[in-house]
């Protein structure tokens, strides 16, 4: 390992985890991008637009993923997670787990003839879980690296010593069902956390009818559905009889703003909301978008404006009102019990899709991870960072950036990523 | 989670030794419906309705044929488990007598319609793309299908749905038995299956959710199953129809329809019923059926049939989440309507009715497994 000192191990490999790796590497510094996925992409990677701007999301992140994958400084560490850290600043000892892919990597083409082969169907949890795909697999569409993973939770190699069709077919001899977990060994000058967000628990969700009612569903699930490359191809249909969604519910703050889960505001909402009613309204002319909200927060630079052409143009209606139950009716339809604080009134509609905005918490793991970097958490449990350096963490050396710091949207991200790259910098070329 | 028969990975050619040459095939279409969806290619079904090897060097000997054979005992614990089954018939939300309010279903149908009913409903909500039964082509004549409309599945109504009543022609052989699971292996698509509901016999049923233990295909497409009640089917050369005839006391072609209650009613052309004991004709049962234990289809997520309701109405039990979703919408949205009590007494004592004589014919499939 040469220049050991003088590299940076990043955690995390979506959009803001990205940027902080490209950023280094070409200011020369050696990175080692630590991503527990299959593949890098992060969050980012399952969007269909981004707001303000609605430009393809999967556009704008591939060429960023292929220039980290490909880059000579980048050292792509993908289904890996971190074990252990000690060290300070400017020498710090980590001990990454590189978990069994039960395929070798390098021999791996990413020919598909495995995956075409493999009898087993699970949720894919790339889609939401609204398509299904093998127990051998590539995570997505536009992965890299370009290799296939085998879920070992899934594989009746691997659980029931049955099967073992993908060995058989495999032309590389790529399948290794003996693979075992792997520990490498780093030493690098500083440590970027860019680890993200997790959509919130079950709880609030399950107070609107999700997983009850097949057409109460998430944003994100949103996003796959109107994604070209996600299950439907971008057809809005719904769950439960793939009839397309032409009246939307949009349910915003489920489980944010909320004395009895995370108090906080999760910041992008109000207009991801507006760009998937907008989105819903250009895959399909006609439809009818409610955006049920608490306050709208259209902070950013030209974010008014959005929301002012959502109403003017796509046929967004905004109804200051919090959801207090959704119900279903025997077509499937969820019932959506609303107080119009406006009208003063409670009302009910009868709607084709209900979307939930669920709150968006610190990515689950935050908590044990913060313990083995030996860092701080805030009261909601992001990394707790100084407030007017806001990328340094309570340890000298690890920095945060993107969601896992502060809710944020993406521009946010990819900046405060920058920022912990400088930082990063500045720690290790005082070696 | 392993059985305790994972030792050893087996293939078809085990398949074919311990069940097929052992006459205990119960022709459920599962292990070729399988090997077919995979894109393996394997298997076939032979004229005779048993599994074969079409091309013996595809078999990649994954011996999940073996796994998922209802004959085969793997899988049935996880299976018990899964379903919390419980002797004899296994666990049930709710027994009611229901029949369909649709008066073409019901001019057609075996016992109530419920089965048709509620197939029409999906379809006419679009809750599945198409529904997996067997259809009449001609008189003892019927091949699995697969319905995606309203005509279609009122073509395969009647008497088919108490599985063990039609007696279909392949080849030389009578059978009343058709391989549904291996309809299955036509509906393949990558990225969103199909949605289907499957109306089957214990065995087809069986297989279904032993595939689904395992995700494997084409069980992922299979979204409801409606099992049937089965005390067994006939399968008998074509010599052997002239002494069926005799038993039954009528010809062949003078046969409207076949309908099981506590004995064989067949029901003729010019509108006579015979009613034949089971015990009559018990020997031209198929081999697997005798060995078989289940009547009451205790894994589908409804069970139906006519035993234990009135002329006219179907025996529904409802087993599982999906099963109540899609009985209750259908009773809402007026698909099929419940027979009505004048006192809740009477209520309580009909599905007291229903539920000891289901166990009755349980208890007896069961011990005849075991043999003499």
């Amino acid at each position: 390992m040469e220049n050991q000192k003088s590299s940076v191990m990043v955690i995390g490999g979506g959009i803001a985890g990205i940027q902080a790796s490209l950023d280094l590497a070409d200011m020369g510094v050696k990175v080692h991008l630590v991503e527990k996925q299959p593949g890098i992409g992060g969050h980012m990677a399952q969007l269909d637009k981004t707001f303000p701007t609605n430009d393809c999301a999967i556009c704008i992140l591939a060429p960023k993923m292929a220039d980290c994958f490909g880059h000579p400084n980048i050292n792509v560490m993908t289904y890996s997670e971190v074990k252990s850290v000690n060290g300070e600043a400017g020498d710090f000892n980590a001990v990454v787990t590189k978990k069994a892919r039960y395929v070798k990597e390098e021999e791996c083409t990413g020919c598909g003839e495995c995956v075409e082969k493999c009898p087993t169907r699970i949720p894919d949890e790339f889609n939401m879980g609204l398509s299904n795909r093998k127990a051998i697999y590539l995570y997505f569409l536009q992965s890299v690296p370009r290799v296939v993973t085998i879920d070992r939770d899934n594989c009746l190699k691997l659980t029931r010593d049955r099967c073992g069709i993908c060995q058989q077919v495999c032309d590389k001899d790529a399948i290794d069902y003996e693979q075992q977990d792997q520990d490498i060994q780093l030493n690098v000058g500083a440590i970027i956390l860019a680890t993200g967000f997790s959509l919130v628990d079950a709880l609030p969700l399950q107070r609107y009818g999700y997983s009850k009612i097949q057409n109460v569903i998430t944003s994100l699930e949103y996003e796959r559905l109107s994604c070209a490359s996600g299950p439907t191809g971008g057809h809005l249909e719904r769950p439960s009889d793939h009839k397309t969604a032409k009246r939307l519910a949009f349910i915003q703050c489920v489980g944010s703003r909320d004395t009895r889960r995370s108090r906080y505001c999760s910041s992008v909402c109000c207009m991801h909301s507006t760009k998937e009613a907008i989105l819903a309204s250009e895959h399909e002319p006609g439809t009818q978008s409610f955006i049920f909200y608490t306050d709208l927060r259209a902070s950013g630079k030209g974010f008014q404006e959005y929301i002012k052409r959502a109403q003017d143009e796509y046929g967004a209606t905004y109804i200051k009102g919090r959801v207090g139950e959704i119900n279903e009716n025997w077509s499937g339809d969820p019932v959506v019990w609303y107080e119009d604080t406006e009208a003063d009134e409670v009302k009910r509609m009868t709607v084709d899709l209900a979307i939930l905005a669920p709150s968006l918490t610190p990515v689950r793991g935050s908590t044990e991870l913060a313990q083995l970097l030996n860092i701080e958490l805030d009261e909601y449990g992001f990394f707790k960072t100084d407030p007017y350096f806001s990328v340094e963490t309570t340890r000298k050396g690890i920095f945060a950036c993107g969601y896992c710091r502060d809710p944020m949207d993406i521009p946010e991200s990819v900046t405060s990523a920058s920022s912990a790259a400088a930082r990063a910098m500045s720690v290790i070329s005082n070696q | 989670m392993t059985n305790e028969s994972s030792t050893q990975q087996r293939s078809f050619t085990d398949l074919e030794r311990d069940i097929i040459s052992a006459g205990l095939c119960s022709q459920c279409g599962g292990c070729v419906s399988f090997c077919s969806a995979n894109k393996l290619g394997a298997l076939e079904i032979s004229p005779d309705g048993t599994p074969r090897y079409s091309d013996e060097e595809k078999c990649l000997k994954c011996g999940l044929c073996y796994s998922i054979c209802t004959q085969v005992n793997e899988l049935d614990q996880e299976l018990q488990e899964k379903f919390n089954w419980v002797p004899p018939m296994g666990r049930y939300e709710r027994v009611t007598s229901a029949r369909t309010t649709n008066h073409d279903i019901r001019s057609i149908c075996t016992d109530g319609g419920v089965v048709t009913s509620l197939l029409v409903y999906m379809l006419d909500y679009n809750l599945i793309d198409g529904a997996v039964v067997s259809r009449f082509v001609g008189p003892f004549n019927r091949v699995p299908m697969i319905a995606t409309d309203r005509a279609d599945v009122l073509s395969s109504a009647g008497s088919d749905f108490s599985a063990s009543t039609h007696v279909g022609v392949v080849g030389d052989e009578y059978s009343t038995y058709s391989p549904g699971a291996f309809a299955l292996k036509d509906l393949t698509s990558s990225m969103r299956p199909a949605r289907v509901a499957l109306v089957g016999t214990p065995c087809q049923v069986h297989t279904i959710r032993k595939m689904q233990c395992l995700n494997i295909v084409p069980s992922d497409m299979v979204k409801y199953t409606i099992g049937l009640f089965c005390m067994e089917n006939f399968a008998f050369p074509a010599l052997a129809k002239r002494e069926i005839e005799a038993k039954i006391g009528a010809g062949m072609d003078e046969i409207k329809k076949l309908n099981i209650k506590e004995e064989l009613i067949v029901t003729l052309t010019n509108g006579e019923s015979v009613h034949v004991p089971f015990d009559v004709v018990h020997e031209f049962a198929r081999p697997a059926c005798l060995k078989c234990t289940e009547f009451a289809n205790d894994f589908a997520d409804i069970s139906a049939g006519g035993l234990g309701s009135p002329d006219g109405y179907t025996t529904v039990l409802i087993r599982t989440d999906a099963g109540q979703r899609i009985y209750q919408a259908a009773l809402k949205l007026g698909y099929i309507e419940e027979q009505t009590y004048d006192s809740y007494r009477e209520k309580a004592d009909g599905q007291m009715g229903m539920v000891t004589k289901i166990i009755d014919f349980a208890r007896q499939k069961a011990d005849r497994s075991m043999g003499p």
